[in-house]
């Protein structure tokens, strides 16, 4: 009983960080501002999703971490790649 | 588990509404990077919730490409600035 409340709670402080990250998206601020915003609340709020999941169903894990992984590997490289290529423009940022 | 569903779905209008109204190259592209980690993670929910781990295997094979496409997007069109740039 206690697992499944962890677990409901994970996944809704993800959801959380998720709706967190994604508000400077509507807004006026230039893309690295909102990018920051972006992919911190995406990576942690996708994992903090992902753990909720795992506690939930531990017989995939080995599928599980292996998401869990990549998607920490990936996504901070892609924010990463689009910081990179996004600046060193000379119009408006 | 369905109800987290329903908000992630509403969560996800967000970034496509930005992605539509998105006056710049540069938010399209991160609000589109945004859909596709939130839209992997949402099959790897509705997989985990169907117990069916063929789905589960697609989420997983999304997250481990991991936008690579995206990724040549930003470098072709930071080339294509820098060329025009010239």
């Amino acid at each position: 009983m206690i697992l499944q409340w962890i677990s409901y709670a994970c996944i809704s402080f993800g959801l959380f960080l998720w709706l967190w990250g994604t508000w400077p998206l509507v807004g006026r601020r230039s893309p690295l501002y909102k990018l920051h915003f972006l992919s911190v609340s995406d990576t942690l709020g996708s994992m903090a999703i992902m753990i909720g999941v795992l506690l939930r169903i531990p017989r995939e894990w080995p599928l599980l971490v292996l998401a869990l992984i990549s998607l920490a590997l990936w996504n901070t490289i892609l924010g990463y790649v689009l910081a990179y290529c996004s600046q060193g423009e000379d119009t408006d940022g | 588990m369905t109800a987290f569903l329903v908000i992630m779905l509403l969560i996800l209008g967000i970034p496509l509404y930005a992605a539509w109204k998105g006056e710049h190259i540069w938010s399209k592209m991160l609000a589109f990077a945004s859909i596709a980690t939130k839209a992997a993670i949402m099959i790897l929910l509705v997989s985990v919730q169907r117990d069916d781990w063929m789905i589960g295997i697609v989420g997983v094979i999304i997250l481990s490409v991991g936008n690579g496409a995206l990724m040549l997007l930003a470098q072709i069109l930071r080339r294509l600035r820098d060329v025009a740039n010239l």
